[in-house]
């Protein structure tokens, strides 16, 4: 009896690390849409790094089919309006919307975490011109926005990703601002302060962890709204300049042709749509695997 | 016994709100001395929290401490830079709370938040911090420490928690450990042994340690000095001994009279102090205890009593002192505690 209970006493009584990321990843794998999300982006990107070194034709050689073929057992999504392949430079299209998506949400987490972070731990005037500023950014339409910013500093992709960024990154400085309101008044916070950690410290080490869950969410749900601007700039003819290939560009090229030729509008549509959803039933997903509170 | 440690000298902490100021602390004045466990009771709102917040300049806004003097080595708490208090704290004086479910944060590792306090002062290095929080949580008798340090906050029992806390608190050997109602939210046999984990830490580091409770067994349990604070002031403060056995101040007294008491009568009912804690923003005039005090003479209505040594080391504010009660009326005796219900004593009888 009495080695039983010594046993008890020292064998670690929680077998389990059941942390925060591998219960949300469970609760993630039980929700089949934002599965079939993450294996359609996994698939995604592997297409993308593909395309790096191996696409079926040249993405930037002009005819190697006919112009406005259609698909095909040469070209499986017909040729485009040069005689170019349209799955090769679908594929190297996936690039850009990746690196356009992705990039931007980095962007607007740099700017916006530690703006909202910081208004809302200090408050005060900080907290009010940066309220301020936000409001006046959802003022403006940010079309106007990002059209004049890709004007002023010339339509690259780096510049289509700051301009992109600048008119998104209110969302996640509110979203961050106020989580950290409301975090900062827990008492884990008030012992942090008593402990004498410093605010920088307390920001990003006990609050910004704290406030993950909904940051993570937030940029998931960006990313589709990255793309689908990005597709509609160059739609326009103001994104990342041709020949490079993009999803929005092609587009574009196709639908002056789309009665003789509608696998060149289609296709990147597609591709545009089932990225954007993909995105979408993740972004769900996440939520509800990262706040189990929320779900009905 | 020596040289006090900190000295409190005059405190103010007010809130501005849209009514007016509320005085929270209001001209507190007393000394901690070293390897002193010193406690500070009070009903909910009498200002001892805030006191205690007051002493490391953690008042919640739109508090503010407005005057007085906090001495500990030499410096004024309350003059130094941001900068330098922030070293105090946890290094210097250190504090738990109440809550220990909402004390550490959820999504760090009880263990990391321990070892961060030393790292926040640079006490240690890495594999240091790391080496002595698992000899804390030994101290603090948490079971299997090696393996506990890993835990989230939420895989620790309530008591555990309060014992991580307490680590925490003592993880830099700070001279003063400030406890503000480390046990409220916890059960009855976990009070106790935190309590008297406390009172060993206390013993064996010399630890100075203020508890802040509500609960005068705690007091009776840990300290050897207790405050008593009513509205914002200390009305009563001496040796915890002397308190129980004849406190002075009528709300002492009554403070007491409503400990539950185990061998009560099946149907008797529980004691309670008449009436509610006063409005801080309108204080009552005179003693602010007299619209509930039993004792009550003319001259509480209208004029204010000081602190004064009713004997050596015990100190009242009071007009009346539960000496003259008892002497004058059989205080307690008395059954009818509601306000004036004793209140035989004329106003002309007063010798001043």
């Amino acid at each position: 009896m009495a080695a039983t209970a010594a046993a008890v006493v020292t064998r670690p009584i929680a077998p389990e690390q059941a942390s925060l990321w591998s219960d949300a990843w469970r609760r993630l794998r039980r929700n089949r849409l934002a599965l079939a999300g993450v294996v359609y982006l996994t698939f995604l990107v592997v297409v993308a790094l593909v395309a790096l070194i191996h696409t079926p034709y040249p993405t930037y050689e002009v005819g190697v089919g006919i112009p406005y073929q259609g698909p095909g057992g040469q070209h499986w999504l017909g040729v485009d309006a040069l005689g170019r392949d349209t799955l090769s430079r679908l594929m190297a299209g996936a690039q850009i919307s990746l690196i356009v998506g992705v990039g931007t949400q980095i962007v607007v987490l740099a700017i916006g975490v530690p703006i909202g972070l910081a208004a809302g731990y200090f408050r005060g005037w900080f907290d009010q011109v940066v309220t301020f500023i936000i409001n006046l950014f959802y003022g403006i339409p940010d079309l106007l926005v990002a059209l004049i910013l890709v004007f002023l500093l010339g339509p690259n992709l780096t510049n289509i990703i700051i301009a992109i960024a600048v008119t998104r990154w209110m969302d996640m400085a509110r979203l961050v601002r106020g989580q950290t309101l409301s975090l900062r008044e827990r008492e884990f916070i008030e012992a942090a302060r008593a402990s004498g950690a410093k605010p920088s410290k307390i920001l990003f080490g006990h609050i910004l962890p704290n406030a993950l869950g909904p940051i993570i969410i937030q940029a998931t749900f960006g990313v589709p709204a990255a793309i689908l601007f990005e597709a509609f700039l160059s739609f326009l003819g103001l994104g990342v300049p041709p020949p490079t290939p993009t999803w929005g560009s092609m587009a574009a090229e196709g639908i002056v042709t789309i009665r003789i030729a509608p696998a060149m509008v289609i296709a990147p549509s597609i591709a545009l749509s089932l990225t954007l959803m993909a995105f979408n039933f993740l972004g769900d997903g996440l939520r509800d695997a990262l706040d189990p509170r929320q779900r009905r | 016994m020596a040289s006090p440690i900190l000295q409190v000298k005059d405190l103010q902490t007010q809130f501005r709100t849209h009514d007016g100021i509320v005085r929270a602390v209001d001209g507190v004045t007393f000394d901690l001395y070293h390897g002193e466990s010193l406690g500070i009771v009070g009903e909910s709102g009498s200002g001892k929290s805030m006191t205690a917040l007051s002493l490391l300049r953690l008042v919640p806004d739109p508090g503010k401490v407005v005057g007085g003097r906090v001495l500990f080595r030499n410096q004024d708490l309350l003059q130094v830079t941001d900068e330098e208090i922030r070293e105090i704290r946890g290094r210097d004086i250190a504090m738990i709370f109440q809550d220990p479910q909402s004390s550490l944060n959820p999504v760090l590792q009880t263990g990391f938040q321990i070892a961060e306090a030393m790292l926040a002062h640079k006490m240690a290095s890495k594999t240091q911090a790391r080496q002595r929080t698992i000899e804390l949580l030994k101290r603090v008798r948490i079971p299997a420490a090696e393996s506990r340090v890993k835990d989230f906050p939420h895989q620790l029992s309530g008591g555990m928690r309060q014992r991580a806390m307490i680590a925490m608190g003592l993880a830099n050997a700070p001279s003063v450990l400030i406890a503000d109602e480390p046990t409220t939210a916890l059960d009855v046999t976990v009070q106790a042994q935190i309590l008297e984990l406390l009172g060993d830490l206390n013993q064996e580091l010399g630890t100075a340690i203020i508890m802040i409770t509500h609960n005068m067994g705690v007091v009776a349990g840990l300290c050897t000095r207790v405050l008593v604070m009513y509205a914002g002031k200390i009305v009563e403060q001496g040796p915890v001994d002397e308190i129980f056995d004849r406190p002075q101040h009528p709300y002492t007294w009554s403070l007491l009279k409503s400990i539950p008491r185990v061998d009560a009568l099946r149907h008797e009912r529980l004691r309670s102090i008449e009436g509610i804690a006063p409005d801080l923003l309108r204080p009552p005039a005179g003693c602010r205890f007299h619209p509930r005090c039993p004792f009550r003479i003319e001259k509480c209505f209208t004029d204010e009593p000081e602190l004064k040594e009713i004997k050596p080391n015990q100190f009242a504010s009071c007009w009346v002192t539960m000496d003259r009660a008892r002497a004058e009326m059989g205080a307690d005796q008395l059954l009818d505690i509601r306000p004036g219900a004793a209140s035989g004593l004329e106003p002309g009888k007063l010798v001043d």
